[in-house]
């Protein structure tokens, strides 16, 4: 990750409003990531701009609300035409007073009657409801949303609002406490109708770096403008979302009270949960129905993303890619690593990434305090914290509750060359991962890697065909939320240094014939081309 | 209110004819007591003191305006202090009413003080009867402030009490100093302000008796009236109406057309009192009941099917209260016009007055029939609605007296037409609120503020 150069950025057009803006060859939308979150999707992203010079492209951010992201975390690189932010929510407003509330209320009541007067056909509810109601999120969805003939007062204050929300109730979610179903409601539709409202971003070709909210805005886009639209997960949004939901907290699940947090991921199913659930898997429906291709990372994720409704013969399979250390010195990668370098003392064993409850730092902590109870290591914890503090402040507690804070250390963000040189072995415990930019640069080092069966994970370590597995392991792939798996990795690659040696060796070998960020590049270049060229044709 | 309302629930739950009573006797104090026991003190002083007409019908006068005049512009203050300590109650912040009311009640004795001077000046009173009859009007404002904010907070035995003993001692007091230290008017006056100095005094130690030690002295109480301005102007329109036109056909037809027109109007009122009662009793305890639970079966999860019932409920109630009200009321109006031609005579107004009397009946028992409407609405919290109705009666009461006033025909007739058109209007807005409760109840909230 780079830090952003202030003066560059100053000098940049921020452009929040795209009118009249220069068409960019592409319109990479993103959600909640580049440039203003660091991490692996945003590493890709500014990976993917910096490798096509010869492309402009615009970026569109998709915030939660204005204000919840910081300062950029990338400097725009010099083909970045615009940057522009799309927010779900408007910021939090002030309490009222008497005189606030009672000019609010006529404000609605005054919205209420003007609303009622209006015929009620709007098409966007039509999508909304054979969206939840009716399962669908194929193209005639999309082309009732692209309408955007629904404001967002109709929808908070409208009487067919209300008449959707009660079918919602009836056929979706009966048992569900209608209140909260209200706010959930509100909750998921509102920030949608922002989306359908956004003004279009013009360009040759959209590419969303996710389903969701910046799938469904570029499904809307390409809609629009005609223009085709290329969608690369890394991981399934609909399935890390339903992991979330699986523990979200501020859902209640019955009667009398919100439910207490889950400490595991194990899925919880309840007519609130499900509508969440259904919603984010309709958004990634709309965005596969208009994709013209579908790119993911792996096997493993092709199959998810078929189970969720994308045509298979969209789908292709681009592995991320790295720069080899030795890319500059290629011969490095072919020089077997110095086994008499790995230290005799205590094993570092770094987990690297941020700290967000979806990278289940906490089984890695207890992992690490198993460990400890066998061997000596000395474990790292390298990534930002700030985008949930309380997680952090959480784990930091468990470390110092276990009292482990000698060996398991917090050391905030690092430069990729000062965080590999240093360790000896990398950990991840990830509840959801599409295919980890960190396993890829840890074998450029040489190092083994532990993780979770997630994502691409399994066959970045044991190999995906043949002759892939004919390099043998690179690390262990242990379950999910299993620390003393985790453990017993850690101990048996602490108490032998040989094996340690030839799994960095297998990962280095692993990356250099596969993974190389060349060939994710040049895959990408011959995409945009096809895709430009195809815009170019239709337009003649 | 909810604390009355579970009191008066629980007599009834007692399960007696006594308790039953009772409830109802405290509906008919609660609504009724002040004007009903001061109407009965100025009724019986006027009995007991006919050989002193002169200087009683001066104070009478006095009187009747200082009530007039006092329940038109406290009602606004009192409809917002009310709400405002209701929804302190709600919130169990109950430590932001006593500082805030405490204000409103100087501004009130201030205010009242001032408007009691305006009119001694207005009404040429002798010194002797403006020196008492300033500090009573500031005396009776105070009393309707303390009453607005004590029925909700305090056991209806204490306003019982309260003007049981003041009513009582006022008659007493006005009828012995009057006789002891013969000062004529002034007399009478002094001793009536003794009695309602009694029943403020009883109405602010039991409002002191349920508010707690410590207060919040921060509470400001100004931005309730900004935000419950049309409750203000509904209570201000829906008063104002009770005396426009009286006013009206003092300025059309002459100081005694408007006393003739007044007295009729005045017992006609007496009719109401079983109606207001049964709606007090009834709004209090079964309507609020239906009403609270929709809300906590709201708060702790319902699902659709049941918020639905829950709403057909409270419409079941409203519509049961609004036909028991009618029923009520056309009983006492039956009531009221078959014994007209005696009720006429008993008052010693002369039978011309008898066809005009059961006009008034029909008219004071729409215009109760309207403030049932109002009262339903302002449950739901559709104050622009009550607004409306208020608005209509007031519009409706001021024009149509006008009108039949220019042209001939008896006031009470205008009256009757305006306070139909008025409850027939309340009538549609809250049937159409009843069909939209659960819609009204969503949305209508706002979205994005705290």
């Amino acid at each position: 990750m780079q830090a952003a150069d202030p003066q560059a950025l100053a000098a940049f057009s921020v452009a929040d409003e795209p009118v009249g803006a220069v068409p960019a060859d592409v319109c990479l939308l993103v959600e909640g990531t580049y440039p203003f979150v660091s991490g692996g999707v945003s590493s890709w992203v500014h990976d993917v701009i910096c490798g096509h010079p010869e492309l402009k492209f615009s970026v569109l951010y998709v915030g939660s609300y204005p204000g919840a992201h910081g300062e950029p975390h990338y400097q725009l690189p010099e083909n970045v035409v615009a940057l522009h932010r799309v927010f779900c929510q408007e910021a939090a407003l002030a309490p009222l007073d008497g005189a606030g509330r009672a000019t609010l209320r006529e404000q609605i009541r005054a919205l209420r009657t003007e609303i009622d007067a209006r015929p009620s056909s709007s098409r966007v509810l039509a999508g909304l409801e054979r969206m939840h109601v009716r399962g669908e999120a194929g193209a005639e969805v999309l082309a009732a949303l692209a309408c955007n003939d629904l404001s967002l007062p109709e929808l908070l204050h409208g009487r067919s609002s209300f008449q959707l929300l009660t079918t919602i109730a009836e056929r979706v979610a009966p048992d569900a406490p209608f209140l909260d179903l209200f706010w959930h409601y509100r909750a998921i539709f509102a920030p949608v109708l922002r989306l359908l409202a956004a003004p279009t971003v013009a360009a040759r070709c959209y590419h969303a770096v996710a389903t969701g909210y910046a799938g469904l805005l570029a499904a809307l886009w390409s809609h629009r403008t005609g223009r085709p639209l290329m969608v690369t997960e890394h991981g399934i949004y609909a399935r890390e979302r339903d992991m979330e939901l699986a523990r979200a907290d501020w859902i209640r699940d019955e009667a009398g009270g919100i439910s207490e947090p889950r400490s595991t991921w194990a899925p919880r199913i309840s007519p609130l949960r499900r509508l969440w659930s259904s919603f984010f898997k309709g958004l990634s429906r709309i965005a596969y129905v208009q994709a013209r291709h579908i790119i993911t990372l792996s096997d493993v994720n092709r199959t998810k993303q078929i189970a969720d409704g994308a045509p298979p013969e969209k789908i292709e399979i681009v592995p991320n890619g790295v720069a080899l250390r030795g890319e500059k010195l290629q011969a490095v990668a072919e020089t077997p690593p110095d086994i008499g370098a790995v230290p005799a003392h205590r094993l570092r064993v770094g987990f690297v990434g941020r700290v967000v409850p979806i990278k289940d730092l906490v089984t890695f902590v207890r992992a690490c305090d198993i460990a400890l109870g066998s061997v000596q290591i000395e474990a790292r914890v390298i990534g930002p914290t700030e985008e949930d503090p309380g997680y952090a402040s959480r784990c930091r507690q468990l470390v110092a509750r276990l009292g482990r804070t000698n060996w398991i250390q917090f050391l905030g963000p690092m430069p990729p060359a000062k965080i590999y040189g240093d360790l000896d072995v990398v950990v991840l415990t990830s509840f959801s991962e599409g295919q980890p930019l960190v396993i890829l640069e840890a074998y450029t080092w040489g190092l083994p890697v532990i993780a979770t069966d997630v994502g691409a994970c399994r066959e970045m370590i044991e190999g995906r065909g043949d002759e892939d597995r004919g390099i043998g392991p690179s690390g262990f792939v242990t379950r999910v939320a299993a620390p003393k798996e985790t453990a017993a990795a850690i101990v048996r690659l602490a108490r032998d240094p040989a094996l340690r040696a030839r799994m960095g060796a297998a990962g280095r070998r692993r990356v250099t014939s596969y993974y190389q960020r060349r060939d994710m590049l040049a895959r990408y270049r011959a995409l945009y081309e096809s895709l430009i060229a195809s815009e170019s044709t239709e337009s003649a | 209110m909810a604390g009355i309302g579970w009191k008066l629930q629980r007599m009834i739950d007692h399960g007696s004819l006594a308790g039953t009573i009772a409830a109802y006797l405290t509906g008919v104090a609660v609504t009724s007591a002040p004007w009903l026991l001061t109407t009965a003190v100025l009724t019986s002083l006027r009995i007991v003191s006919r050989h002193a007409t002169g200087a009683f019908e001066g104070v009478e006068r006095f009187l009747t305006v200082v009530y007039a005049i006092t329940v038109v512009v406290s009602a606004p203050i009192h409809v917002v202090v009310a709400r405002y300590t209701a929804d302190r109650l709600y919130d169990r912040r109950v430590d932001r009413i006593a500082a805030p009311l405490r204000r409103a009640a100087a501004l009130t004795v201030v205010g009242f003080a001032l408007i009691g001077a305006a009119l001694v000046a207005l009404l040429h009173l002798p010194l002797p009867l403006a020196l008492v009859g300033a500090p009573l009007t500031a005396i009776i404002g105070a009393q309707w402030l303390m009453l607005s904010v004590g029925g909700g907070l305090m056991s209806p035995v204490v306003l019982l009490r309260a003007f049981g003993i003041g009513a009582p001692l006022s008659l007493f007091a006005a009828l012995v100093v009057e006789r002891a230290a013969p000062a004529g008017g002034a007399g009478y006056l002094a001793g009536f302000a003794a009695g309602q100095v009694v029943t403020l005094a009883l109405l602010v130690r039991g409002v002191a008796r349920v508010l707690p030690a410590a207060t919040d002295e921060t509470s400001p109480l100004w931005p309730a009236f900004v935000e419950y301005r049309l409750l203000a102007l509904s209570a201000l329109a829906y008063y104002v109406s009770i005396w426009a036109d009286k006013i009206v056909v003092y300025v059309v037809m002459g100081g005694d057309a408007a006393a003739f027109y007044a007295a009729i109007a005045a017992v006609a009122w007496f009719s109401v009192i079983p109606a207001f009662a049964w709606i007090y009793v009834q709004v209090e305890t079964a309507f609020y009941q239906r009403f609270r639970s929709f809300y906590v079966e709201l708060e702790a999860g319902a699902p659709l099917r049941e918020l639905k019932q829950h709403a057909e409920l409270i419409s079941t109630e409203a519509k049961r209260i609004l036909r028991g009200a009618a029923a009520v009321q056309m009983a006492a109006t039956a009531l009221a016009i078959a014994a007209a031609p005696r009720i006429v005579a008993v008052v010693g107004l002369s039978p011309d007055a008898t066809p005009l009397f059961r006009v008034a009946a029909l008219g004071a028992g729409l215009q109760v029939f309207s403030l049932l409407e109002v009262l339903l609405l302002t449950y739901f919290d559709l104050r622009r609605d009550a607004l409306v109705i208020c608005g209509c009666l007031l519009i409706g009461v001021t024009t149509l007296t006008s009108v039949c006033s220019v042209i001939g025909w008896p006031p009470v007739i205008g009256h009757l037409f305006a306070c139909a058109v008025s409850s027939l209007l309340g009538l549609a807005l809250v049937r159409r609120r009843l069909q939209t409760l659960v819609l009204d109840t969503f949305q209508s909230q706002p979205f994005g503020a705290a």
